[in-house]
């Protein structure tokens, strides 16, 4: 390895201390930035070294690959070096999430490709069977990995565990890749032995297939790659056509199965739906999977959208909870990720970078985990299923926070137990009256409906996550007897359940109408503006409050506003104040506001700026005012009043 | 001069009138002509829709239809109100059914129709910063605010479409507005968050935390002046200020002015409630 003759650090060091925990014995960060130690330079000083003052003979060879380590750890990519003979290497890719990703270049590029010289190839059957033998899994991952990058070349990728395969089958396909390990003496995996010998003993015609092979071994038994060969010839026995020479991998498989997929998906993507190899169209079909070429989709072929995206810049701003400590605060870090990748991918690449002790909740590969809730930017969304273009773009910073309303754990991990206790206690869940397998009358069985009212009663709370929608709420987390707009929904659906007993119905509109119920919501435009899932949520609280003001006439203070905020308009066509205080605080309210400072204010001219003053004691002198900014007793009618009114007579004659 | 068909919203006439004294003569100054919509009635205030939304849409259908005979889209300085009336036309413009129902409704009441496809609503903020442009408003400053301005939006147009070309999530434009005016920008956390005015009277002790929460960090940020994009937000954040402090044991001692306010003094009106501002924002400092 060369040693490193020079080192030294850019600027803009965000002082992240990666370089000094890699080696302190060159690096030292200081408040500002990193530094190069004056011990190990030749002119012993203490700054950045932008004067490529050498690094001292004695610690050259001890400390190269560490100041290479520490330059690839480098988030910001500040740390530059340069080695004996005076070549310079530059700083490493940065925390680099996906980075098997960016190991096949042709994969993860954007889409945009020629399909118009293509489009024979690209059209009828795509399919693509790949096969693995595998003993251990490396071979089955390999299978899964080239099947993501199919996908890229327009084809319709399947992987195929060789066991229990029925090798008749094998004529039916026109691609296949093979990908195999090699067990013990040049022997099969266990996995692929009945169907090896199923195959020798039957020898089927595969006249019709193109095909190529990956076979992983290991270098230092004498049958390297046998099984791989032994399928290899087999199927060229078979009258299969090889599509490319057969790629023997080592035990460091990685690199060399990466030359074989770049190199044998655009090949065998050339076979058309007949089964003809298009060798001449090879150089395009890999443009075409690399999406370096222009959109030359025919007019009226269908072009799938593309899901790939080009790589952010980025400054993440984390929050951090030391539950121990007892103390918080942010980490900020630089990342570059593809922009279709998640939150979580991005957490997931800093806590194997930089920092293991980052803790989340993670998702799964089934899609979207309601508890991964995080708030991003101000906007609460699951993290495992929200990409991050859709978020930031080329240089913007990310800040990732705890879901607001809920107990914070560890970093961005919160407890849901307020959530999972709301819910238990309120039991929102079916209880049907009688109970489910009684008979009506009628034969038809009680318990159940049709599928109009389930659908309807499922679009009255079709969200991704309750925990999420609870935390949407701006009252949640200043209210802890609320609980919460989720809970909310829950209690609303199962109250319009055809299927409820009429006990259990009248139980949710009481929990949803006494305190901790929807009322509590003090805005619910806080909800509505999170998206659909906040529309949705939001649409159905509007929805059960119309129905508890019917249910319980317009009681309580709640009622009283609505009613009398109604009213109002009703009267004149807008709102007047005075009497909408007065009927919804009553006596005593207004008592209190007087009492408390409210009406204080008003008359020293706070709310005023140096406004009228006689303004603020027409409010104070004239009865019954006194509460707040009240200008006017009484609303002069707007023009044309009798149509307001009408309006309210047509919708609605309650008010 | 550009012309916008004005909605004062639900108490610009009522218990705000320092937003109707000022918003006119800010307006004048650049260039901005407000006809009246002869006979608007309230958007219902996010209430009345509690007890029926269909109420609610077709108050604003009657608003926008006697807008949409004006000839030009509406302008309101409420944030609240823009909200509403957003949501509104965009139920209007992407539900045919909805737009029916309230047109059925409308022509038997008042004879009006509704069509909608060409209207819009806009917040004065975002005319000022879309159409008039930052560099006309700074022309025309003559009293350079010169303090440490926090600015809040709340909620309620804080959508994509309701807010113009801003970011609804981590808006910029009244702070761009700010420093063309000669003020200082003070950035802070909850400048988007509801301080829950549609529940003032409903709702106690979370409502008062929900207000103390923004003034408390607009204060531990810096600011000596709150500007409030929302007049019913104002409210809260101004009046019940005192009390919120008292629930939520935190200082919430700030001055609060609506932003028309704000923008009218610095383009040279009201100079003797500017300095009254300066006086108890240096009194009260940060």
């Amino acid at each position: 390895m060369p040693t490193i003759a020079k080192v030294w650090i850019e600027e803009d060091c965000i002082t992240c201390d990666a370089c000094q925990d890699i080696l302190p014995e060159v690096f030292e960060v200081t408040d500002d930035t990193s530094q190069i130690k004056a011990d190990v330079r030749e002119d012993g000083s203490f700054d950045r070294n932008t004067g490529l003052s050498a690094i001292k003979n004695e610690f050259r060879s001890e400390y190269s690959e560490l100041i290479e380590e520490a330059a690839d750890a480098c988030p910001v990519e500040i740390i530059k070096f340069e080695y004996e003979g005076g070549a310079a290497e530059e700083a490493a890719e940065e925390v680099a999430p996906a980075a098997e990703v960016a190991a096949v270049p042709a994969a993860v590029a954007d889409v945009g490709a020629d399909a118009g010289v293509l489009a024979g190839v690209l059209s009828g059957d795509r399919s693509l069977a790949i096969f693995f033998g595998s003993q251990t899994g490396n071979a089955a991952g390999l299978a899964e990995k080239t099947a993501k990058y199919a996908v890229a070349y327009g084809l319709e990728p399947s992987v195929i565990d060789m066991d229990g395969y029925d090798q008749s089958k094998f004529a039916s396909h026109k691609r296949i890749l093979i990908i195999t390990s090699t067990w013990g003496e040049g022997e099969m995996p266990d996995n692929a032995e009945d169907l090896w010998n199923a195959t020798s003993a039957s020898n089927p015609s595969l006249a019709g297939v193109h095909y190529s092979v990956c076979a992983i071994g290991d270098s230092s038994y004498d049958e390297f790659c046998k099984a791989g060969e032994d399928w290899d010839e087999k199927f060229a026995a078979l009258g299969a056509t090889r599509i490319l020479a057969m790629k023997m991998c080592d035990v460091d498989f990685d690199e060399p199965w990466t030359q074989w997929v770049n190199e044998v998906l655009p090949r065998i993507a050339c076979v058309d739906s007949t089964g003809v190899f298009h060798e001449d169209l090879v150089e395009a079909m890999a443009a075409y999977g690399a999406g370096d070429e222009d959109d030359g989709a025919d007019e009226g072929d269908f072009s799938p959208p593309s899901i790939l995206h080009a790589t952010i810049s980025l400054t993440m701003r984390i929050f951090r909870y030391d539950p121990i400590m007892a103390q918080s605060g942010y980490d900020t870090i630089a990342v570059a990720l593809p922009g279709h990748a998640t939150i979580e991918d991005a957490l997931v690449a800093i806590k194997r970078e930089a920092d293991g002790s980052l803790t989340f909740r993670s998702g799964n590969v089934a899609g979207l985990n309601p508890l991964t809730g995080v708030k991003a930017n101000g906007r609460i969304v699951p993290a495992d299923t929200t990409r991050i273009c859709d978020l930031v773009g080329d240089g913007d910073t990310l800040t990732v926070e705890p879901l607001p309303g809920y107990e914070v754990l560890k970093d961005l991990m919160v407890s849901y137990d307020r959530f999972d206790a709301a819910r238990t206690n309120s039991k929102p869940w079916l209880v049907a009256d009688p109970r489910q397998g009684e008979r009506l009358a009628s034969g038809a069985p009680m318990g159940v409906m049709d599928s109009a009212d389930a659908t309807s009663l499922h679009a009255l709370a079709d969200v991704g996550s309750l925990q999420l929608v609870n935390a949407m709420s701006d009252t949640y987390d200043v209210d802890d007897v609320y609980s919460g707009p989720g809970i909310a929904l829950q209690r609303w659906v199962r109250s319009q359940d055809p299927r409820s007993g009429a006990p259990h119905v009248k139980k949710m509109f009481d929990l949803m109408q006494r305190k901790g119920g929807v009322w509590d919501e003090a805005d619910i435009s806080s909800i509505h503006r999170h998206g659909i899932d906040g529309s949705q949520a939001a649409d159905s609280l509007y929805a059960a409050r119309a129905r508890l003001l019917a249910e319980f006439k317009f009681s309580g203070k709640s009622g009283r506003l609505v009613k009398g905020y109604s009213r109002s308009v009703k009267m004149s066509g807008n709102v007047n104040e005075t009497t909408l205080y007065r009927s919804v605080l009553g006596p005593l309210g207004l008592g209190s506001n007087i009492m408390n400072g409210v009406s204080l204010r008003m008359l020293l001219g706070f709310t005023r700026n140096g406004g009228p003053i006689m303004r603020g004691f027409q409010g104070m002198l004239v009865p019954p005012a006194g509460i707040g900014k009240i200008p006017d007793m009484f609303n002069s009618k707007v023009a044309n009043h009798h149509q307001v009114v009408a309006i309210f007579n047509e919708l609605d004659r309650r008010f | 001069m550009v012309k916008y068909s004005y909605y004062p919203g639900n108490v610009a006439r009522q218990s705000s009138m320092e937003v109707e004294d000022t918003i006119q003569p800010l307006c004048n100054s650049l260039g901005i002509e407000l006809i009246e919509i002869i006979g608007y009635n309230s958007d219902g205030g996010n209430i009345i829709k509690q007890g029926n939304k269909g109420l609610q849409l077709a108050l604003n259908a009657r608003n926008l239809a006697l807008a949409e005979i004006n000839g030009h889209g509406i302008i309101t300085a409420c944030a609240s109100a823009q909200g509403i009336l957003h949501e509104s036309l965009e139920t209007f413009q992407n539900d045919p059914i909805a737009l029916a129902d309230a047109n059925r409704v409308l022509e038997k009441t008042t004879g009006l129709t509704l069509d909608g496809s060409e209207m819009s609503t806009s917040h004065l903020l975002h005319v000022l910063v879309d159409e008039i442009g930052l560099d006309k408003v700074e022309a025309a400053v003559v009293n350079p605010l010169d303090m440490d301005i926090a600015c809040y939006y709340g909620p309620h147009m804080q959508r994509k479409g309701a807010c113009g070309g801003d970011d609804p999530w981590n808006p910029n434009y009244m702070e761009k507005l700010i420093t063309a005016l000669g003020g200082r920008p003070v950035e802070y956390k909850t400048k988007t968050s509801s301080v829950g005015n549609p529940s003032l009277l409903s709702l106690g002790d979370s409502v008062m935390k929900m207000t103390a929460r923004v003034l408390n960090d607009a204060k531990r940020a810096g600011a000596q002046v709150l500007v409030s994009a929302c007049t019913q937000s104002h409210s809260n954040l101004d009046t019940y200020q005192g009390k919120a402090g008292r629930v939520a044991n935190k200082d919430t001692n700030i001055p609060v002015v609506n932003f028309t306010e704000i923008v009218a003094f610095a383009l040279g009106h009201f100079t003797d409630r500017f300095a009254q501002l300066k006086t108890r924002a240096m009194l009260i400092g940060s």
